[in-house]
């Protein structure tokens, strides 16, 4: 016997779907559950880690660089004055980036652009791609 | 045919709200917004009537060859529109662009003194 429980199940219909698109935060507030926003990337010389830190400069931000995580710690501080609004994150904020290869620690750098923090790990030599020759004996 | 659509449509950004913080001191009322990536070149204020809007265009700066493991923001426009109360001195609306976020201070209207009207004889 075979049950189909196609009709047992109250699927979203279409009329449900356009509602929920509708009632769906313009700001975007489920795209990241921790502060601040990250993006990874690397290429075969480096390993980029970008971080969102507006409004902070970066003799505010703590990087610490231990065998095998980069530490960004700092902390935003909220404008003196009466609120009618406030929707800028405001307190300490402190993520941890695991990294699976080895860098050199020697040529780390970090920059700050309009908020934008950058921090590039030059893998370490041992790791890069390299091209193995075959000798034809 | 569809595929060509397709493709025009992507060049359009996610339009996000910047993160807004409104507050009042005694000089007038201060405005930050939170818009990382964008430069001052990339930032528009438009005040029109009582509205005033506030648009930006964000910019990543990708190395070629790169390849993203993780991507937690990227590439948007911000934009945010404001109503301004009739106590904001309009001609004295300053903005200034520190570390991403944009401060707009608006001055509230000086009183205007009491005058007296000279009566002119006929």
């Amino acid at each position: 016997m075979v049950i189909d429980f196609n009709t047992l199940y109250n699927f979203p219909s279409r009329l449900d779907r356009v509602f929920e698109e509708f009632l769906r935060s313009p700001m975007g507030d489920d795209r990241r559950l921790a502060y601040p926003p990250l993006n990874l990337s690397n290429d075969e010389e480096n390993i980029y880690v970008r971080a969102e830190v507006p409004g902070v400069t970066i003799d505010d931000v703590e990087l610490t660089l231990t065998d095998k995580t980069l530490v960004i710690k700092g902390e935003r501080t909220a404008p003196e004055g009466k609120f009618y609004r406030q929707e800028r994150p405001s307190g300490v904020f402190h993520r941890v980036i695991n990294i699976g290869v080895p860098v050199d620690r020697e040529k780390v750098t970090a920059a700050m652009k309009d908020g934008v923090l950058t921090v590039i790990l030059p893998k370490s030599e041992e790791v890069k791609p390299r091209t193995i020759s075959i000798d034809v004996a | 045919m569809s595929e060509v659509v397709k493709k025009e449509e992507r060049k359009e950004l996610t339009r996000f709200r910047p993160a807004t913080d409104i507050l009042e001191r005694e000089d007038g009322f201060h405005i930050f917004m939170d818009m990382p990536g964008v430069s001052k070149e990339d930032m528009s204020i438009d005040l029109e009537e009582d509205e005033l809007t506030v648009t930006g265009r964000s910019t990543q700066c990708p190395v070629p060859g790169e390849k993203f493991v993780e991507m937690q923001f990227g590439e948007c426009e911000y934009i945010r529109s404001v109503s301004i109360s009739d106590i904001v001195d309009r001609e004295r609306i300053k903005a200034s662009v520190e570390n991403g976020v944009l401060e707009l201070f608006l001055p509230k209207l000086e009183k205007v003194q009491p005058k007296r009207i000279s009566i002119e004889a006929q």
